[in-house]
């Protein structure tokens, strides 16, 4: 374990955009099925019933995208990164860690998502941190997640922060 | 492989909980004991186990590939013998038992790595490559 | 209705498990191991399976949009996971009005378990549904 992670190479990468990735049409079905685990096990409301829209937390990429590609030089985009980014092609030396949780999210809201809408999201690097923990040194890895629709309106904007130790 | 005795292809998986929760997910199938490893020791199972209906979903993967894109799996039958617990490795076999102008018969079922067999049972399908023998 | 600052908004309440979990994760295809097996979950310290934190993300959203209601906008909302929820526990998303700025409400946000242990504290802003 390194006396620091905030190396020259992490605190280089801040601010970097890693992936686009793009929806497949949202579909009426996709917003009932979230509904429904979320609310289970009562009714969810009658408009996502409907699917009115969608709810807020409603993740139209978690079955895979329609369209990804890598924004960065050094990588070739074969591997999809869902919710985190290409560390090693940011060149982020390869610290070994033995658990990776979810620390939190932090998301501002802006148009509402519905039924034939196509989404793209932009992950780029958000603020690094370092904290001791009971095991030793903790890496606070945040990514920052910009989702739009097709009309460029702003869907949400999410900086998510991953721990590392 | 269109002979009376004739082995095909099997399918072969390993069998945990993340193979039974994505089948849930698609059947709406959520059991506690097919989830749980306490529900199903509660009801006196070694461990969680698997629902009947993905066996018999990889005897059709199995059957599938063997009938070809545009062949017809036309019937299927199985009865459940044993738990299909987790961890596991589950074989889907077929054996031919009859051809009778390119409809085959075939004795069926799925085993575990010791070779016990977990669902037992018979299909008919027509290839679509079918040669005669 | 109106709002004041103080004022505790209705709880959303859920007892968690796999039943949840796995829902959960057949829409976001979310099936990691440390979700869905004790085993898993144990051997990386947690004493057994445990929810994603998407989840209790989830239900501090039904909560809040309960209270903006069919109109009303979650305009922002932000958690720190701190503590796991385990099998078994009865999760509570709570919410008290911390600010009202105009028509735009802000709150304290947290989800707790039946002892009153907190799980995963925050705050939103809302606007009320007219």
């Amino acid at each position: 374990m390194p006396d620091t992670y905030m190396v020259p190479e992490v605190l280089a990468a801040i601010g970097r955009e890693c992936s686009r990735s793009t929806s497949f049409p949202i579909s009426t079905s996709d917003i009932r099925k979230w509904a429904l685990a979320v609310y289970w096990p009562e009714t969810p409301p009658q408009a996502f019933i409907d699917a009115e829209y969608a709810p807020e937390d409603f993740d139209p990429f978690a079955w895979g995208p329609a369209k990804y590609e890598s924004l960065l030089p050094e990588d070739d985009g074969s591997v999809i990164y869902r919710h985190g980014i290409n560390q090693k092609a940011l060149g982020i030396p390869e610290w070994e860690f033995m658990v990776g949780v979810n620390g939190g999210m932090d998301c501002k809201y802006g148009v509402r998502m519905h039924a034939g809408d196509v989404i793209t999201d932009v992950k780029s690097v958000g603020q690094w941190s370092e904290r001791q923990g009971k095991t030793g040194l903790m890496l606070m890895t945040r990514v920052v997640s910009v989702w739009t629709n097709q009309r460029g309106e702003e869907v949400k904007r999410t900086i998510n922060t991953g721990i590392s130790y | 492989m269109t002979s009376v005795g004739d082995s095909i292809h099997p399918y072969v998986v390993t069998t945990t909980v993340e193979n039974w929760n994505r089948f849930a997910a698609i059947n709406d199938e959520f059991i506690p004991h097919s989830m749980d490893d306490q529900a199903a020791i509660s009801e006196g199972f070694p461990s969680a186990f698997g629902m009947g209906n993905i066996q018999w979903a990889y005897l059709h993967n199995m059957l599938r590939t063997f009938a070809g894109v545009n062949g017809t799996i036309m019937k299927l039958e199985i009865q459940f013998r044993r738990p299909n617990t987790k961890g596991q490795t589950l074989t889907a076999q077929g054996k031919i038992t009859a051809v009778t102008d390119g409809v085959i018969s075939l004795d069926i079922w799925t085993q575990d790595q010791e070779g016990n067999q977990l669902a037992h049972g018979s299909a008919v399908v027509r290839p679509s490559t079918w040669v005669p023998a | 209705m109106t709002v004041n600052v103080g004022d505790v908004i209705p709880t959303f309440v859920r007892e968690t498990g796999f039943a949840n979990w796995n829902r959960y994760a057949a829409v976001n295809d979310e099936f990691v191991p440390i979700h869905m097996d004790d085993a898993a979950g144990e051997a990386a310290g947690n004493g057994g399976a445990f929810g994603m934190g998407n989840l209790q993300w989830a239900y501090l959203h039904n909560m809040l949009r309960a209270f903006v209601g069919e109109n009303g906008e979650i305009l922002g909302m932000e958690v720190q996971f701190r503590s796991p929820n385990v099998k078994g526990q009865t999760l509570t998303a709570h919410g008290v009005v911390t600010g009202i700025e105009g028509d735009v409400i802000s709150l304290e946000i947290w989800t707790d378990t039946q002892d009153g242990l907190k799980l995963a504290p925050g705050s939103a802003t809302v606007r009320m549904g007219k």
